[in-house]
């Protein structure tokens, strides 16, 4: 053993540089987190189907969301959860709490590139062009795949970070997404019966996830109401409020209010968006 | 500009509780020891130098710097080792990668120097040959010894360490004070514990805390000194001691605030004297501040 010192740290002039290497170093932990790999391994066993095989969206569509975004949303929230015992330590070094929630939301890019991934995988076992996307435009049927696949996987990994920051209980995130998934089976059961209802059109877009169109038991297939842009537009608003939320952890003074500011403001797109997402697309269902 | 910590009429309280009143000090590079009851204050104190806390009342500056302020406290952080009384480590990692996530939270951005440091500090808490090993499969001593080992990173000019000898066998003990009294050559040092013999071995100066003022500042030896002719050995427990307690011979040690001549003398040790100023048990009132 030896006693010798070393020679002062480097200069660490590069908050930048420090954050790209923990952003760096979070992806890889993530990436290797036991709950994401089961979940990527059973997106990739459920596309990996024959496309013949495959006959209607819905049946496939929610895997990724379900997998990629609520598992990912677990995964996510036992990283960011992971140093909470070693905060005396980590609370008292240069990187501040927000920059370690901020490297922690980069995390996101992982399965937002695998949501990416399965999205064109869905495309090539039901091409856009199929009439199992329903009565919508062909740029519509993009939006209502990036929103059930993609965005998804991106906002359920950002949630588990704001709730990993907030919440204590270590099965906040199972329990939410339990109640997720609970909520989106409730109102598309709603939606079946009453497919013209505007309130139920909203309490169906009012989720992080939502069917467009259903086949059901019958072999006529359902196009719901709502504009899938739109509603990409307030998947894409909870996004900024999850990592806004998130951030609002230790933040001080300017950043603070700096935050806060920006929740309102996106907080406020939501509600628009929600709103636009109801009243667009069209007027009542259409059954082919 | 010699590097230094201040304390100026520092209080603190966690609701109705007063946990430091009034506590005005000044740091210099060096080892400086906490002694003090359960309670007496000194995790919060530390906590106050390490940033891990505001204060309710008095000012703090560390290397200059005051901790109230967000980019003055990043700067502090900079130059600051320290190790909390408790911690949880997360699961699945070794200690070198632990010490290696601190080390990137520190700011050691280049891998190479970043592994580096990690090994070197791994080696001056003797755990090189651990490093791959997962920090749950550890033993409490050797899971210290790797908190130890994330507060040595870089050589801090302050390294704030509480209670850093708990559960470390003796032998690695003796190995961290070599380490610590090396690193005081040129950076501040102040450690809390209840152990006595650590203090007396490593630190120039001594603190004693009581009900969160401060009840001795000075050189360990004057502490000591004052405890000259007030401790003796008897066959029996002697009622005049305000403390007594049978040794390994079956004799009992005896610690009394009167100065004796008709008993068997004995060189008082940094415990007998901590004892004395507190009183003989932690039941004493306080007396007043001792200041050397």
């Amino acid at each position: 053993m030896t006693t010798t010192l070393a020679p002062a740290r480097p200069a660490a002039d590069a908050d930048r540089a420090t954050f790209a290497a923990l952003a760096a170093r979070e992806v890889r932990r993530f990436a290797v987190n036991p709950v994401f790999l089961f979940a990527v391994a059973m997106t990739v066993w459920v596309l990996s189907t024959d496309p013949g095989n495959v006959t209607e969206i819905d049946s496939v569509n929610w895997i990724p969301a379900v997998f990629l975004g609520g598992f990912g949303m677990m995964a996510t929230f036992w990283l960011t959860r992971s140093m909470r015992a070693s905060e005396p330590i980590v609370g008292v070094t240069p990187v501040t709490l927000p920059a370690r929630t901020a490297a922690l939301c980069t995390v996101a890019i992982v399965p937002f590139a695998c949501g990416g991934l399965a999205l064109l995988r869905f495309v090539q076992l039901i091409p856009v062009g199929d009439p199992a996307y329903g009565a919508f435009s062909p740029s519509a049927r993009i939006a209502v795949l990036v929103g059930q696949i993609v965005i998804p996987s991106l906002g359920g990994p950002l949630l588990g970070v704001a709730l990993g920051r907030w919440v204590r209980f270590p099965g906040a995130a199972f329990v939410l997404f339990l109640i997720l998934f609970g909520w989106g089976n409730l109102v598309t059961a709603l939606s079946i019966s009453r497919p013209d209802s505007t309130p139920l059109v909203v309490l169906r877009l009012f989720a992080p996830f939502s069917f467009f169109t259903l086949r059901g038991n019958t072999a006529h297939l359902t196009t719901w109401r709502g504009s899938p842009w739109f509603f990409l537009g307030w998947q894409l608003a909870l996004c900024a409020i999850a990592v806004l939320v998130a951030l609002l952890r230790g933040a001080e003074g300017r950043a603070r209010l700096r935050i806060i500011r920006a929740l309102g403001v996106a907080g406020a797109v939501a509600v628009v968006m929600l709103v636009l997402a109801a009243a667009g697309g069209f007027t009542h269902a259409v059954t082919a | 500009m010699t590097a230094s910590i201040s304390l100026c009429d520092v209080g603190r309280t966690f609701g109705a509780t007063r946990a430091l009143a009034g506590v005005s000090l000044d740091l210099k590079p060096g080892v400086t020891g906490l002694l003090g009851p359960n309670g007496a204050g000194k995790t919060t104190l530390l906590r106050l130098l390490a940033t891990a806390l505001p204060t309710t009342q008095g000012q703090v500056r560390v290397l200059g710097l005051d901790p109230e302020v967000p980019a003055e406290r990043t700067g502090i952080r900079r130059q600051l080792g320290y190790l909390p009384q408790e911690i949880g480590f997360p699961r699945g990692f070794t200690a070198f990668a632990y010490v290696d996530y601190i080390a990137l939270l520190k700011e050691w951005t280049q891998p190479p120097a970043r592994h580096a440091e990690v090994r070197r500090v791994l080696g001056l808490v003797g755990l090189s040959d651990l490093s791959a090993k997962r920090i749950r499969a550890m033993s409490g001593g050797q899971r210290r010894r790797v908190a130890l080992a994330q507060a040595l990173l870089g050589s801090p000019p302050v390294l704030i360490l509480d209670e850093p000898t708990t559960g470390v066998d003796p032998e690695q003990r003796v190995t961290l004070r070599t380490v610590l009294a090396e690193i005081a050559r040129t950076s501040i040092v102040v450690l809390s514990t209840h152990q006595t013999e650590d203090v007396a071995a490593l630190c120039e100066r001594v603190i004693v805390l009581d009900r969160g003022r401060v009840r001795y500042d000075g050189p360990v030896t004057d502490l000591v000194s004052q405890a000259a002719g007030r401790v003796w050995l008897a066959d029996q427990p002697d009622p005049a001691a305000s403390a007594s307690w049978r040794t390994g011979t079956g004799r009992y040690r005896n610690v009394g605030a009167r100065v004796r001549n008709d008993v068997e003398h004995v060189e008082p040790s940094l415990e007998d004297a901590y004892l004395l100023l507190r009183g003989g048990s932690p039941e004493h009132e306080p007396a007043g501040e001792m200041t050397s």
